[in-house]
């Protein structure tokens, strides 16, 4: 008979490091956020839900948490309409095509910081090139400030999100497309069927558990990216391009309410949670059924 | 896998042992703002000639960005693993001294210390009778303005009031082109500022004598229309809420605005990056009863309560605040001198540019020490910008902000 302590023994070890790097945070920012913190972080009175009161009453949270969603959902849905094909081409046997997915994996190589910081150039009003060309395509006749309200910001800052996320992406579609034995197509184009179909009924379902796990990873990474809206607007102007994590580190560290701060944190950190449990348990009755 | 991890764990935990050690006898350790490429550099050598004059006086400084200076002094504060001094925004001062992390400085400063400061600068690191920093950058603001833009549309003088500058602006405006009259900040650090110089020209104040915030006065919301009138009427460049101070000022460098409001250091930016733009320096623009205000800031240099080097510090920031080493600095820099001796020197009595912000000094303000300062001035930013977008009537959002900021004032 197995001993059945036998596996929890061995990734006991991995459990306590876990529990060290990931609880003790987690259990020392609940005790900030349900105490009166002073700008130093030091606790002092026990003020029980009052940090998250103050939050649920700030209209800019609200909205930020409403933006937040609408900014995860569109970067992870829109990097995986575009990684889909991507993939599927870059699988194909091509001339160059080592050189093509290089090109498309480039910037993951740039840190996101610096890709945002050149975005920020690029889309300057006065002198940006995204600008000029518009200008000289004959696309625009007049300088358009990208930045200067959200309703033109924020669609770029979308749109870039979407292009740094599309490498990862891409590169977990095509470890899922070369899992797929040629076989099934050489079969599957034997009884007739056109590419179409044979993306529709072979590779699509096969990749399935691929785009679930791009979805999930991508999610908890989007939802938490800091860098290219705080570069580009840093959540401005007037608040309209803050998401979650732009709203916390104002919280934090520009008006020093490390409480309130700390509860954003913790929302955040439950909404992911609820997400991923939610949606890891919708994916596997799929692919049991 | 997991003998790697528990590998990696144990040296996490010796790295932290490691930091809570730090503390060596001897050995000084400086936080210190990067104004520019040169401040880095300057502090390397200050470190070479203090250790050669002091041995035994290990000094390391780190230097770390503006942005994230107060985000890095917050985290080191909370865990304890703060350097023994720091540079500091003056403005943050009372939050260090009420949370009772700053040493006052008294003990150590002889007559003869004091004396060598300009009591302008000195006097808002003093608070409750207590020295708690010294300053040790002092910057105010005054208008620049582009002579050839100027010359072209027909102004012979840079305007002295807020009429004038509408006026030159619409003459610039004339001139077609990508030029424009008013440089107008819109976006990030000081957006707030931006909007105050219009403010006290109106004889309106950050805060009203009863202490209440002063942004529904009379004056503030004449200042916000005065500002909204010239983005409406084109008179300054598009989209403002696009643009930090940095932006404005490129766009001053490419000779494409005619006047702008910003601080000494961008005559040190003209002189390396555009060598033949032809301007001038002028005071802000008055209000119609003659009223006029400039943004007096100055950044000290605190020693912390928990330093255990606190003498060795102190030799430190006595020769920092040596003429030479000070003169050094500022010049570098582009800041204002702030020792006595420092500012009888050729460089800065010879210097036409500089003297227009000297001569504005009596008009300074300070940044209020009040606690909570920082999200009234964020919220002041943040109606500004609904009013530069339109969002609004500029009465209505003043007054929301008021209400908001009274809110915090009277906690």
């Amino acid at each position: 008979m197995h001993n059945r302590a036998l596996p929890y023994l061995l990734t006991l070890p991995s459990l306590i490091l876990a529990a060290v790097v990931i609880f003790w945070p987690v259990v020392d920012l609940i005790q900030i956020a349900t105490h009166d913190v002073s700008r130093f972080g030091q606790l002092r009175d026990f003020n029980g839900v009052a940090n998250f009161s103050a939050l649920v009453a700030d209209p800019d949270f609200i909205k930020a948490l409403l933006r937040t969603g609408v900014w995860t959902a569109a970067v992870v849905g829109g990097a995986l309409l575009v990684s889909i094909p991507v993939a599927v081409i870059l699988n194909t046997d091509f001339y160059g095509r080592s050189v093509a997915r290089v090109i498309v994996m480039l910037p993951w190589a740039v840190s996101l910081t610096m890709t945002a910081i050149v975005w920020r150039w690029a889309l300057n009003g006065e002198s940006g090139m995204l600008n000029s060309a518009l200008r000289g395509l004959g696309l625009a006749d007049q300088n358009i400030q990208w930045l200067a309200s959200a309703a033109t910001a924020f669609p770029m800052q979308i749109m870039i999100g979407i292009l740094v996320t599309v490498p990862f992406t891409t590169t977990i579609f095509l470890g899922g497309l070369s899992s797929i034995p040629d076989d099934l197509y050489e079969a599957a184009a034997l009884e007739g069927a056109g590419p179409v179909q044979q993306f529709k009924r072979i590779t699509f379902p096969l990749l399935k558990p691929f785009v679930n796990i791009a979805i999930v990873l991508n999610t908890i990474y989007v939802f938490n990216s800091f860098p290219i809206i705080w570069v580009m607007t840093q959540g401005g102007p007037a608040n309209s391009t803050d998401i979650l994590v732009t709203h916390l580190y104002k919280l934090a560290f520009r008006v020093g309410k490390l409480g309130e701060a700390s509860a954003v944190s913790l929302v955040m950190l439950a909404i992911l949670l609820v997400f991923t449990a939610i949606y890891i348990r919708l994916a596997m009755r799929g692919e049991r059924a | 896998m997991a003998i790697s991890k528990w590998k990696s764990g144990l040296l996490a935990g010796l790295s932290v042992l490691a930091l809570a050690a730090q503390a060596n006898a001897g050995e000084v350790r400086v936080t210190v703002a990067e104004y520019s490429s040169k401040t880095g550099p300057y502090f390397q050598e200050v470190e070479k000639a203090f250790e050669a004059a002091n041995p035994g006086i290990d000094v390391k400084f780190e230097v770390v960005p503006w942005d994230v200076l107060l985000q890095k002094l917050t985290t080191d504060i909370t865990a304890g693993t703060n350097a023994d001094l720091s540079i500091i925004g003056t403005r943050w001062l009372i939050d260090f001294v009420q949370q009772d992390v700053a040493e006052p400085l008294d003990s150590y400063i002889t007559p003869d210390f004091k004396g060598r400061f300009i009591d302008t600068f000195l006097s808002p690191s003093i608070m409750d009778g207590k020295t708690y920093g010294l300053p040790i950058a002092a910057s105010a603001r005054a208008m620049y303005y582009n002579k050839e833009l100027l010359e072209k549309a027909g102004v012979a003088n840079p305007p002295a009031t807020w009429a004038e500058l509408k006026d030159a602006a619409a003459k610039i405006k004339a001139l077609g082109g990508e030029n424009y009259g008013y440089g107008l900040q819109g976006k990030e650090i000081e957006t707030d500022v931006y909007y105050y110089y219009a403010m006290w020209s109106q004889g309106s104040e950050i805060l009203d004598k009863d202490g209440s915030s002063g942004l529904d006065s009379a004056g503030a919301i004449e200042a916000a229309k005065l500002y909204k009138s010239l983005i409406d009427e084109g008179l300054t460049q598009p989209g403002v809420t696009s643009y930090a101070r940095e932006d404005v000022q490129n766009l001053f460098k490419q000779g494409k605005v005619g006047m702008m409001i910003t601080a000494p250091f961008l005559s040190n930016q003209i002189k390396e990056e555009a060598p033949n733009l032809k301007y001038g320096v002028a005071a802000i623009p008055a209000g119609p009863t003659g009223a006029r205000g400039t943004y007096g800031v100055t950044d000290s240099i605190v020693m912390f309560k928990n330093s255990k080097n606190k003498d060795e510090a102190w030799k430190l920031l006595d020769f920092l605040f040596q003429t030479d080493w000070r003169a050094k600095f500022t010049q570098g820099e582009g800041f204002l001198p702030v020792n006595k001796e420092e500012a009888k020197m050729d460089y800065y009595v010879n210097n036409a540019d500089l003297a227009a912000f000297t001569a504005l000094l009596p008009d300074a303000r300070f940044a209020p020490v009040i606690p909570g300062w920082e999200e009234i001035a964020q919220i002041t930013s943040d109606a500004m910008q609904k009013v530069y977008l339109g969002e609004g009537d500029p009465e209505a959002l003043l007054k929301e902000a008021a209400a908001k900021a009274d809110g915090i004032l009277k906690k």
